[in-house]
């Protein structure tokens, strides 16, 4: 019987797919329903026990944003951007609240540089958890799991109190500052937060001899070569040894005011970008206390809808550091009350397409749960 | 890295830019690039700046002109060793977008942008051996994202019924 096996071109496999063709190969697909694998799917050719290609299966979540958005007035597009990914939807709000403050030439208040940092970094925490506790769950890992969520809520509780959604802000983030002021009392939950968040750490650092290590030690290792020229960025670039971070290289609100360090890995393989990820915890952690230590007292206006809101002629590239990678927005005015184009760059469509296509060919079928979700993959902001 | 070394990259940079091709740059206020090229020249220019240390193709767009029937390409480029951003820009005729690929420049992650573009905007790149479609499924009409296919219209027509009194709001607009 012969059969068509899709040939990864950016891999060039051919060797083994010939190898395959007399031994009988069958096609493998990993989503786009498999319990933890998101909206999203990838097929794989399977020899064996062995990957030989992938093709990645994007779509189910394509929503079309950037269209959408030339629709839209700026701040609609604030509450859209939440959908962008719905793990970290403050991130987003962060990017696009940039470009149009930038092309806007908008000044932000400095309290309200603050709350924006803030804000971004209990999202990055609250990404990371979530992402601690599905990679657990795809490892059979339970109990990681079930801390992982357990946590994750009480950054909810406190994304609830201050902006009115657990998941979704509606905007919080928005061109011209934020919403509201944080409402009083804050400083004190975020802070009663980061003390629960420590022990959240230490608790995933006494699980590192487990499965979870065992599963993910050695596996889907990218090499720094690779891991550029597939356009990796953020954990997982991070974790094959290259320290680049935007929040340290083209700082954005008031990163250049805190000390913080960027973890790096040169192992590139999925457990060095678990230990990164549970770092990047710890590290936000610590700008989050510098933050609230230097956060300016004067309470901030809310920022109300401006009766013209017109987005001036002009381009710019924003870009941010979220949790998964390098986020960013290229949009164009031209002078109109939306904007005439709104590009939007996440870091998973290469994370998702070729990084992970690259990362499977020549892996066992049952480290493919492990080499998905150490990238942390998101399918929102792959398929916008 | 400090602040005057950045500058000092980004003045080499610019400088030898200028020097090699022809072409119209601005530093915006963010320190960011921007270089407007011609489209025969495009390919030359993106291949200097990835051998000028733009290792990393952090995104390729197209914005749609349909009056002057163009489609404006932006490549945006970040440089790991110097910290710069620069976007390389270029336009090409809207009624027969053919363009040769970045492929052979930054590889994949170059491939994955162009393979979008394609899709959404019909953008046909030279070199770049999978074009396939990547998230539409069955799709016959005109690429989506392009400013004349009107997705009220499309959504009206193919998701609404006229006679449905419950979805009347969706046809006064």
């Amino acid at each position: 019987m012969t059969k068509e096996i899709p040939v990864n071109w950016a891999t060039g496999t051919d060797s083994v797919v010939s190898k395959c063709s007399e031994e009988g190969g069958y096609d493998l697909y990993f989503g786009p329903v498999h319990p933890g694998s998101g909206n999203f799917g990838v097929r794989l050719s399977v020899c064996g026990e062995q990957v030989i290609a992938a093709r990645a299966d994007p779509g189910y979540l394509h929503r079309g944003f950037e269209k959408l958005m030339e629709y839209r007035t700026p701040l609609q597009n604030a509450v859209l951007s939440d959908r962008l990914c719905i793990l970290e939807s403050l991130n987003w709000n962060l990017v696009h609240a940039e470009a149009v403050d930038r092309l806007q030439g908008t000044e932000i208040p400095d309290r309200a540089k603050y709350l924006r940092v803030i804000m971004a970094e209990l999202s990055r925490i609250q990404s990371h958890i979530i992402w601690y506790g599905v990679l657990s769950k795809a490892l059979g890992f339970d109990t990681g799991f079930k801390l992982a969520f357990t946590y994750r809520d009480y950054v909810l509780d406190v994304f609830e109190f201050i902006t009115g959604g657990r998941v979704y802000p509606a905007g919080y983030i928005c061109p011209g500052g934020v919403r509201r002021d944080f409402p009083d009392g804050t400083k004190k939950r975020i802070e009663e937060l980061l003390e629960k968040l420590e022990r959240m750490i230490s608790e995933f650092e006494s699980y590192d001899t487990s499965t979870i290590c065992a599963r993910t030690r050695g596996i889907g290792v990218l090499t720094l070569e690779d891991a550029i020229r597939l356009g990796a960025t953020g954990p997982v670039l991070r974790g094959s040894g290259l320290r680049a971070d935007v929040r340290r290289d083209a700082p954005y609100e008031v990163y250049d005011a805190f000390d913080f360090e960027i973890p790096v890995r040169e192992e590139g393989d999925a457990f060095a970008r678990l230990t990164i990820r549970r770092i990047e915890v710890e590290q936000s952690i610590n700008i989050l206390r510098q933050a609230l230590r230097q956060l300016p007292a004067e309470k901030l206006p809310p920022v109300k809808p401006k009766v013209v809101n017109k987005i001036p002629e002009g381009e710019v590239y924003v870009r941010n550091e979220i949790a998964r990678g390098e986020a960013a927005i290229y949009m164009r005015g031209v002078g109109e009350s939306h904007p005439y184009r709104c590009k939007v760059r996440g870091p998973d469509l290469l994370h998702m397409i070729p990084v992970l296509e690259h990362l499977l060919v020549g892996a066992e079928v049952a480290d493919v749960p492990a080499i998905y979700w150490s990238l942390n993959v998101c399918p929102a902001d792959m398929d916008r | 890295m400090t602040g005057n070394q950045r500058t000092a990259g980004m003045g080499s940079f610019l400088e030898a830019v200028r020097g090699k091709f022809d072409t119209q740059d601005r530093v915006a206020d963010d320190g960011s690039i921007w270089v407007s090229v011609a489209k025969e020249q495009l390919l030359e220019v993106l291949a200097f700046c990835k051998a000028s240390g733009f290792d990393h193709c952090s995104a390729i767009s197209a914005t749609d002109w349909p009056e002057s029937e163009t489609f404006e390409l932006t490549y945006h480029l970040w440089s790991y060793h110097d910290r710069l951003l620069v976007t390389v820009k270029s336009t090409i005729d809207r009624t027969d977008p053919v363009v040769g690929s970045a492929m052979a420049i930054w590889g994949p992650s170059a491939q994955i942008h162009e393979r979008e573009l394609h899709e959404l905007f019909g953008v046909r790149f030279q070199g770049n051996p999978d074009l396939a479609p990547l998230f539409l499924e069955n799709w016959e009409g005109p690429p989506p994202f392009r400013k004349d296919f009107n997705w009220r219209d499309f959504v009206r027509k193919e998701f609404y019924d006229e006679g449905d009194p419950r979805e009347l709001g969706y046809w006064d607009r």
